[in-house]
């Protein structure tokens, strides 16, 4: 599912996923119900039962999951700060 | 409030959010024009609060994100007229909900700030685009796929992100929405939650939500800039951005301020068609 590109810039330079703090979530999973692109990861076995494993496939602007989420346990990056750095990529790299 | 309300609240009484969007709905039915409709007896009850929610406006009050009074309005087919999240409404007032299931001073602080702002009717008057004479004829490219259509518009005015919301540029204006793409994933939309009039937005900023009983979706908008209109019929009628998310469904109206810096990130038509394209495959494979 993943985009290899955003804008033209590489996936891996955007710095887009969720975080998820662990004091507020419950684990009640409907993040991982609701995306479709395996952003997150279940790990039933171990204590910490939910990490974001596929941070790239995360849609770059994408807050969906946060939306949906009860205890409001996912946070995002700045949108602004984010979108600088990544006119800043674009100009780095058609300069370079 | 200027309409009387069925009022259907969240009621989760295990969690702060959800007892609080219990006293609103009391405190908003002790003027007598109200009524409450509670989503446990709405289980055996359907008869009565069927008649009460058909003679009434409804106002949704979601405790959480869970959006559980939301997902029985759509499960009972209810139209929502007006909608509140107490964690969200918590956040715009600097409110922090801690684990208490008692009302303290904050959360009565939060109620009052709550109550103040559904008695609040903004009156605010702009000029549309469509009033300063724009034509907006949008010509189209079809993509099908199994039952569902996409109709992206091919007007060189308009551009696109890579979140599937569109802007139309005029001049130092733009008119902006969700593609074909949105709607046809979120399926029946039964919510739109407009952008503030008046409020400045950045590029890739959210400007508005759109709701359907299986998620949310938060416009990423195209362009920055300070919203000078909605398209208040989708307040009503939020179904008109499945029917028709361009000439219908259009969200709000932005003032310009800085166009030509949006633009390097934006794409146009033949760009943004090649990647929902990829992207309606990728879903269905």
């Amino acid at each position: 599912m993943s985009e290899t590109t955003f804008m033209g810039v590489e996936r891996d330079k955007i710095d887009w996923k969720p975080t998820i703090d662990y004091t507020k979530c419950d684990y009640c999973m409907e993040c991982v119900k609701f995306c479709p692109h395996k952003v997150f990861e279940v790990r039933e076995s171990e204590v910490i039962k939910l990490i974001v494993r596929n941070a790239n496939n995360c849609v770059v602007f994408c807050r969906a999951c946060s939306k949906i989420c009860g205890p409001d346990a996912l946070s995002f990056p700045d949108k602004n700060a984010t979108t600088q750095r990544i006119k800043e990529i674009r100009r780095e790299e058609s300069n370079g | 409030m200027v309409e009387n309300f069925a009022i259907l609240p969240c009621n989760g009484l295990d969690k702060c959010a959800g007892v609080i969007s219990r006293e609103i709905a009391i405190k908003l039915c002790e003027n007598g024009k109200n009524e409450i409709i509670c989503p446990v007896y709405y289980r055996v009850a359907e008869t009565k609060y069927n008649k009460i929610a058909g003679e009434h406006a409804l106002l949704v009050i979601d405790g959480c994100h869970n959006r559980c009074a939301s997902k029985l309005a759509a499960e009972k087919k209810l139209k929502i007229s007006r909608k509140i999240t107490v964690t969200e409404e918590a956040k715009t007032h600097h409110i922090e909900l801690k684990r208490n299931l008692r009302l303290l001073e904050n959360e009565h602080a939060l109620i009052e700030s709550i109550l103040n702002g559904l008695n609040n009717v903004d009156n605010t008057i702009v000029l549309t685009l469509e009033e300063t004479n724009f034509v907006f004829e949008f010509v189209y490219e079809t993509y099908q796929s199994g039952k569902f259509l996409f109709r992206i518009p091919k007007n060189q005015e308009v551009y696109f992100n890579e979140n599937d919301c569109w802007a139309w540029v005029i001049g130092n204006r733009a008119r902006i929405g969700v593609t074909d793409f949105v709607q046809q994933n979120l399926s029946d939309i039964l919510y739109f939650t407009p952008p503030g009039i008046g409020a400045e937005i950045d590029q890739f900023g959210e400007a508005g939500e759109i709701e359907s009983s299986k998620s949310v979706f938060e416009l990423i908008s195209p362009v920055s800039g300070k919203v000078i209109s909605i398209n208040e019929t989708l307040i009503q009628k939020p179904e008109l951005i499945n029917e028709n998310p361009y000439e219908l469904g259009w969200v709000a109206e932005i003032e310009l301020t800085d166009s030509e810096s949006d633009k390097e990130l934006l794409i146009g038509f033949d760009q943004y068609f090649e990647i929902m394209k990829k992207k309606v495959e990728e879903l269905n494979g």
